[in-house]
């Protein structure tokens, strides 16, 4: 079920915590390194390339925030992080920081390999025949996973880049924030739609122009999100 | 009971506790009979308005009197200047030794004097008109012209006409001539001032009134956004104040407001931040446990039968702990007026299948009625849902086998439809009328756990279902089943707007 091998590395600094959940996710087949620091955790990052990191927002040191940043300006990686609250800060924040997901504490830990293999799943094959897809002066790769803007190659996440495939799947289409949430995320009726909200926000900082003034990427007020040449 | 004053009461909370009950018994009793008391600005109002009126009646008073003596003046020089005319040809008349007085009067009417009456020798002899006679003549002055040989005047009233009497003694032995001076048109000048004076007087008793309650008000104003702040932080929005204010007179009562309101804050917020650190402070440990029976129930099957049971027991508890963990951090974020509603568009009748399907009843039948398929909802989906799923546990623990949840319009309302119910019925022993607010209570229980005890619930459960309820304008109630069938029927209400097919 789990691919052999695969990676994620815990953050945490509560080491009963990361003991318990070491112990829940290699039951789910998952190989996991851990963390107690930030600063052990970049160390770590480099030393055994994980799939997936997960990081408690809470951490000594630098913060689970400032260590996503760090992780995010070398690689794309998907993070999940972990809230002590979902109150609206902390998971915008964390977001916006570059996570990929969040999960609240206490979690189920077969709820967070849900979350991880959601991550992982590999891009719907976009309709045969069509190898690159063009919206104006952007260009998508699905295939390769490149998307390039004037002819430059962009930089994005692995959900980054699922968002933008599924809203090109059917381009001028509105798509709700239910239906790319199951779509992207795999969420149910009462996924987060600040998911897709901060999302849309990071794809648009890279896709666009000029972000405030987005022409790909645009919201339909009270319906969801298309995409448009 | 103890009796006031006894000493060797056992308790003597109940001995000090007695005068203070008798005395508050009195003021009772007294305010009983004390009349209604008015209100602030009434009571401002009528005093404004009783000092105009007697200002204005004293000024009135003032300026009659004066008018009067004035108007009466002008006329009694006249009329004496007149009268001593007339009495000096009567006097002419008389020196002339006559037996009576007859030629001095013929000789006044001939010169056309009509009202006199002349006293001559202690007779009397009057001019043409019979009503102006010696009866007419006050006694006190008769007795001070005829007796006393000193001219008088007197006012006195002839036939409702106020007349001036002017009494003159004659130089000739035993005579007096007295003479009648209307006095009509002066007391109709007299009249009309004394009108225009209540006039005046009753347009300044108004204006007084007026003023009063002008006053009052504005003295008022401040009790009021004092009463309005003192209302709004009863509603929850602790950090209302009292603008500071120039005045200091008012600046008094606007800072112990305001320190009040900061005292009351600063405590409610810690009382608050209290239940929110404890349950913060309990999610570690809880992570720990979650994710340890998660392992121990992935290997139930290795271990021997007795740590199985062992092991049910806490995975059960372990999540019921975790419930009430997230329910009492959910509710200081109630009291910490910390809820942001994450609000969407809600098809009510799929939100409601969905809600059901992640409760703790995935299989709790869920009616919709044909209009209401066509509802829409403006709400927070994660928390409403946890509504519906509280209300379905309740029924699970309390309600006696599967509950039934239907979504129709409400009873009476007419078009256009503004609310939805979302009604869930079981089979319980249902609530009696006298416990029906008390379910919504935090950790209710006391009489209701009695009939509704379980091992688990009681909680906090329906306490965030009336919070989250009204947080969205709607309400939540408990009644019996329609069908009178046993059980209880919760009613939950919510705005809502029919959409077009």
């Amino acid at each position: 079920m789990v691919p052999v091998g695969t990676r994620i590395l815990t953050v945490e600094d509560d080491e009963r915590i990361r003991t318990a959940v070491k112990l829940a996710l290699e039951d789910e087949g998952w190989t996991v390194d851990e963390a107690g620091s930030g600063e052990e955790a970049i160390e770590l990052f480099q030393r055994s390339a994980p799939d997936v990191v997960l990081i408690d927002i809470m951490l000594p040191g630098i913060d689970g925030f400032e260590l996503c940043r760090t992780l995010r300006r070398h690689s794309d990686v998907p993070i999940v992080m972990v809230t002590a609250r979902n109150d609206t800060h902390d998971v915008v924040a964390g977001l916006e920081a570059g996570a990929d997901d969040y999960l609240t504490k206490p979690f189920a830990p077969k709820e967070l390999s849900a979350r991880i293999r959601a991550l992982l799943r590999r891009i719907r094959p976009i309709s045969p025949g069509h190898a690159k897809l063009t919206f104006g002066d952007l260009e998508i790769v699905p295939d390769e996973g490149k998307v390039l803007r004037g002819g430059q190659e962009l930089h994005l996440t692995k959900t980054e880049f699922r968002l933008l495939c599924e809203l090109a799947q059917n381009p001028g289409r509105v798509f709700s924030r239910e239906s790319l949430l199951d779509k992207v995320w795999g969420y149910d009726y009462f996924g987060d739609g600040r998911l897709v909200d901060v999302h849309v926000r990071r794809l648009r900082t890279k896709v666009e122009a000029d972000p405030a003034n987005p022409r790909h990427v645009v919201t339909v007020r009270g319906l969801g999100y298309r995409l448009q040449s | 009971m103890t009796t006031v004053g006894n000493s060797s009461s056992p308790d003597p909370s109940l001995a000090d506790d007695q005068p203070l009950g008798r005395l508050a018994l009195w003021r009772e009793r007294w305010n009983g009979i004390q009349p209604r008391r008015l209100g602030l600005r009434t009571r401002v109002l009528l005093m404004f308005g009783l000092g105009a009126l007697l200002l204005s009646m004293f000024l009135a008073a003032v300026a009659y009197t004066f008018t009067r003596s004035s108007v009466v003046n002008q006329r009694d020089r006249d009329s004496i200047d007149q009268a001593y005319r007339n009495a000096q040809v009567a006097q002419n008349e008389l020196s002339a030794n006559n037996p009576s007085a007859n030629p001095a009067i013929q000789r006044l009417q001939a010169l056309g004097v009509a009202r006199f009456a002349i006293n001559y020798r202690g007779a009397w002899g009057i001019g043409s008109s019979a009503q102006f006679g010696p009866d007419n003549i006050p006694v006190a002055l008769q007795s001070q012209v005829i007796e006393q040989g000193v001219a008088s005047r007197m006012i006195t009233t002839i036939g409702g006409e106020p007349v001036l009497v002017i009494g003159v003694p004659l130089t000739v032995t035993n005579a007096s001539y007295f003479e009648f001076v209307s006095l009509d048109d002066t007391s109709e000048t007299l009249n009309s001032v004394q009108l225009s004076l209540i006039f005046a007087g009753f347009i300044t008793t108004l204006a007084g009134a007026l003023l009063g309650s002008l006053v009052a008000s504005r003295a008022v104003r401040p009790l009021g956004d004092a009463a309005q702040a003192a209302k709004a932080i009863a509603g929850g929005r602790l950090d209302t104040r009292l603008e500071p204010t120039e005045d200091p007179d008012l600046r008094v009562l606007a800072n112990a407001f305001n320190d009040m309101a900061s005292a009351l804050q600063a405590r409610v917020e810690r009382d608050a931040r209290f239940a929110s650190d404890v349950s913060h402070e309990l999610r570690s440990p809880l992570m720990t446990l979650a994710a340890s029976v998660e392992v121990m129930q992935g290997r139930r099957d290795e271990m021997p039968e007795r740590a199985q049971a062992a092991l049910d027991l806490l995975v059960a508890d372990v999540t019921r702990f975790q419930g009430l963990v997230e329910d009492l951090l959910e509710i200081s974020r109630f009291d910490a007026g910390a809820i942001r509603l994450n609000l969407d568009d809600l098809l009510v009748a799929e939100f409601v299948r969905q809600a059901t399907a992640v409760s703790s009843v995935p299989s709790t039948p869920v009616v919709v009625n044909e209009r209401a398929e066509r509802v829409v909802i403006r709400g927070d989906r994660r928390r409403l849902a946890r509504v519906v799923a509280n209300l379905i546990d309740n029924a699970r623990l309390h309600g006696g086998g599967e509950a039934t949840i239907s979504v129709t319009e409400p009873e009476g309302e007419g078009e256009p439809l503004g609310h939805i119910w979302i009604t869930v019925e079981d089979h319980g022993l249902g609530v009696p009328p006298e416990e029906r607010d008390l379910v919504f209570e935090r950790f209710a229980r006391g009489a209701v756990a009695g009939r509704r005890s379980s091992s688990d619930g009681a909680g906090l459960g329906l306490a965030l279902v009336d919070e989250h309820v009204r947080m969205h304008g709607g309400r939540v109630w408990v009644e019996d089943r329609l069908d009178g069938e046993p059980g209880a029927r919760f009613v939950l209400e919510l705005p809502a707007e029919e959409v077009g097919t």
